[in-house]
C-alpha cells in the first residue's frame, strides 16, 4: 500500500469518528433496533424463528445491518458529497494514484464495519448472551463477502449519485425496505408469499441467510452465499472503474 | 477550446482571464492532466500531463475553483495528508501555516473557517513540497479587500521565490496588480496577450477629463480642443468633458493652469485593463486575431 493510500486511510478514519451518520446510522441504530426488537420476541425457541431463541435469531441477524448500514447509507452519502464539494477533483490533482481513494474506501467501510460489529456483540453479549457458532468459516466467510459487496456497493451509489442529499435518499430508500425485509424485521415465515418473494433476492436477504443459517445451525446458507458473492464480484468490478481519481 | 496557442514562460506571473465560459477552466484542466485534449500537443514544464502525470503533479501546485476539503478534517490534518506526498507535511507544513497566518489554527476544523481563512489555507496546500507552477483559479473570489491584499502579497512573495504561476481570475484589479503578462481568451481561442498596460494601450487607450466651469475664459476651451490628442470636448451646462488619449491628462490640467481656471471637481478617469478586457469580449464582431493591432 503507497503512502498516498496510508494517509488517506488515515485521515478517513479520523473523519468518520467525526461524521454523525456514522455514529448514528451504523454504530447507534443496529444496537438499539436489535435491542427492542430481540426483546420484543422473548427468548423462548419458536416455529416462527426455525425453533430458535429469537433473540439469538436477532442477534445473528444484525451484523448484516451494520453492513448494510455502511454500504448503503455511509459511503454513499460521503463519496457523493466529496464529489459534490469537489474533494475528488483535489485529491487527483495533488497526485494521490488513481487508485488510492477507492482502496481507502474499502479499507475505511471494512473497518468500520468490523468496529461497529464487534461493538453490537459486546452489548448483545451481556443483555441476551451470544448464540453458539455452528459454523465459524461460513459465518466468517459470508461476514467478509458481504462486506466488501456492500461497501463496493456504497462506493458505486456514491460515484454515480450527483449530490450527497440524493445519495442519501437513495441510501434511506434502499437501506429501510431492505432492513426490514431482509434482516430485521419479521422472520420470513411469518410474511405473506408474495412479501416473501420480493425478500428473498436482495442482497440483504442473501446476506443474512448467508450469515445466520450456519451461525444458529439452521442451514448451510450455501445457496444464498454462492449467490451473494456473484454480486460481491459483479459490483467491485464496476465500482472500482468507476471510483477512480 | 479552439486553436489555443499558449506559452507561459518560467518564473513569471501570467494572468489568464475572459468572460464565463470562455475556457479558462478547461485550459487549466487541461495543464493539470485532469482533462485529455481532443488534439494539439500540450507540455507542461517539459511533460505531457496525460502521459507523464505522476511525474508532472508533484511539480505542480493547484488552488481548483469550486474545489473543497471535507468539513471535519482540521486543518493540521489537511497538511499532513496533502503534504506528505513530498514529505513537507511537517516542518515545510508548520512552516508555510504561519506564513498564511494559520499558525493557531491547526486544530480548527475546515467549516470553522473563515473565507479567507480557507482560500490561505488552499495557497497553503498548493505550495506544499515547493512545486515549480502553482496554479491558481479564482483563489481571492469572495474574499474582503483585506484578505485579497494579503493573498497578493502571498503571491508576489512566492514569484520572489522563483515559482511561475498562472493566475485564472475574473479580477481584473488582480490581474493588473500581480501579472507581468496576461492572456485573454474568448470562445476558446486567445484574443490578445501582453503586458497589462499593454493591452489597455490596445484596446482601451482612452481617457477622460471632466471638470465644472460655470463661466469659462473665452478661448480656455477652443485651446483645449486644440490640445495634442484630445478627441472631442463636450459641455453640458457648466460640466466639461474632454475626451482623448492619455497625455490629455497632462496637457489639459497645464492648460487649466496657465488660464488660471482650476476648477475644484477636476476628475480624470484612466483607462484600466477591465475597461480593455470589455473592449475585447464586446468586439464578437471582429476577428480574433488581434494581437499586435493598435486602436
Amino acid at each position: 500500500m503507497s503512502g498516498a493510500t496510508a494517509r488517506l486511510i488515515r485521515a478517513e478514519l479520523a473523519l468518520m469518528r467525526r461524521d454523525p451518520l456514522v455514529l448514528t446510522f451504523v454504530v447507534a441504530f443496529p444496537i438499539v433496533t436489535m435491542l427492542i426488537i430481540g426483546g420484543a420476541f422473548g427468548t423462548t425457541p419458536d416455529r416462527a424463528f426455525d425453533y430458535t431463541n429469537p433473540a439469538h435469531w436477532y442477534v445473528a441477524s444484525y451484523l448484516t445491518v451494520v453492513i448494510a448500514a455502511t454500504g448503503l447509507v455511509m459511503l454513499p452519502v460521503h463519496l457523493a458529497s466529496y464529489r459534490e464539494r469537489g474533494v475528488l477533483r483535489r485529491f487527483a490533482v495533488a497526485g494521490f494514484p488513481r487508485w488510492s481513494f477507492a482502496i481507502a474506501e474499502l479499507v475505511v467501510g471494512l473497518i468500520v464495519t468490523a468496529v461497529s460489529c464487534v461493538l453490537l456483540l459486546v452489548v448483545a453479549l451481556p443483555v441476551y448472551g451470544l448464540p453458539p457458532m455452528h459454523s465459524l468459516w461460513r459465518v466468517g466467510l459470508a461476514l467478509a463477502v458481504g462486506a466488501v459487496g456492500f461497501v463496493a456497493l456504497g462506493v458505486l451509489l456514491g460515484s454515480v449519485l450527483p449530490s450527497a442529499r440524493s445519495a442519501q435518499a437513495v441510501g434511506l430508500l434502499l437501506f429501510f425496505p431492505s432492513f426490514l425485509l431482509g434482516a430485521g424485521g419479521p422472520p420470513p415465515h411469518v410474511m405473506g408469499a408474495a412479501v416473501r418473494t420480493i425478500a428473498g433476492p436482495l442482497p440483504l436477504t442473501l446476506l443474512t441467510n448467508a450469515v445466520r443459517s450456519p451461525w444458529l445451525g439452521i442451514g448451510s446458507g450455501g445457496a444464498s452465499l454462492l449467490a451473494l458473492a456473484g454480486l460481491t464480484v459483479l459490483v467491485t468490478v464496476v465500482a472500482a472503474r468507476r471510483a477512480v481519481l | 477550446m479552439d486553436g489555443l496557442d499558449l506559452a507561459v514562460p518560467a518564473g513569471e506571473i501570467v494572468g489568464l482571464i475572459g468572460a464565463n465560459g470562455a475556457g479558462k477552466t478547461t485550459t487549466v484542466e487541461c495543464i493539470q492532466g485532469l482533462r485529455k485534449p481532443d488534439a494539439g500537443v500540450l507540455r507542461v514544464l517539459g511533460l505531457d500531463p496525460v502521459t507523464q502525470a505522476a511525474q508532472l503533479r508533484p511539480l505542480i501546485g493547484s488552488q481548483l475553483q469550486d474545489s473543497g476539503l471535507p468539513d471535519r478534517l482540521r486543518v493540521s490534518e489537511a497538511v499532513t495528508l496533502f503534504g506528505g506526498r513530498h514529505g513537507a507535511g511537517g516542518q515545510e507544513g508548520a512552516s508555510l501555516l504561519e506564513q498564511f497566518g494559520l499558525g493557531s489554527r491547526g486544530r480548527a476544523a475546515f467549516a470553522s473557517l473563515s473565507g479567507g481563512e480557507r482560500q490561505r489555507l488552499f495557497l497553503v496546500l498548493a505550495l506544499l513540497g515547493r512545486p515549480r507552477l502553482v496554479i491558481l483559479d479564482e483563489l481571492t473570489q469572495n474574499l474582503d479587500p483585506a484578505a485579497r491584499r494579503s493573498v497578493w502579497a502571498a503571491i508576489r512573495q512566492l514569484n520572489a521565490d522563483g515559482t511561475t504561476v498562472l493566475l485564472v481570475t475574473h479580477e481584473m484589479d488582480e490581474a493588473e496588480e500581480l501579472c507581468s503578462r496576461v492572456i485573454v481568451m474568448r470562445d476558446g481561442r486567445v484574443v490578445d496577450s501582453g503586458a497589462p498596460a499593454d493591452l489597455v494601450d490596445r484596446h482601451a487607450a482612452l481617457a477622460t477629463v471632466r471638470f465644472s466651469l460655470p463661466d469659462p475664459p473665452a478661448g480656455l476651451l477652443d485651446q483645449v480642443r486644440r490640445l495634442d490628442g484630445v478627441l472631442g470636448v463636450d459641455r453640458l451646462g457648466p460640466r466639461v468633458t474632454v475626451r482623448g488619449d492619455r497625455r490629455i491628462i497632462a496637457h489639459v490640467g497645464a492648460a487649466l493652469v496657465r488660464w488660471d481656471s482650476v476648477p475644484w471637481d477636476l476628475n480624470v478617469q484612466v483607462p484600466t485593463l477591465e475597461d480593455a478586457m470589455l473592449d475585447l469580449l464586446a468586439a464578437e464582431s471582429r476577428p480574433v486575431e488581434l494581437a499586435g493591432a493598435v486602436r
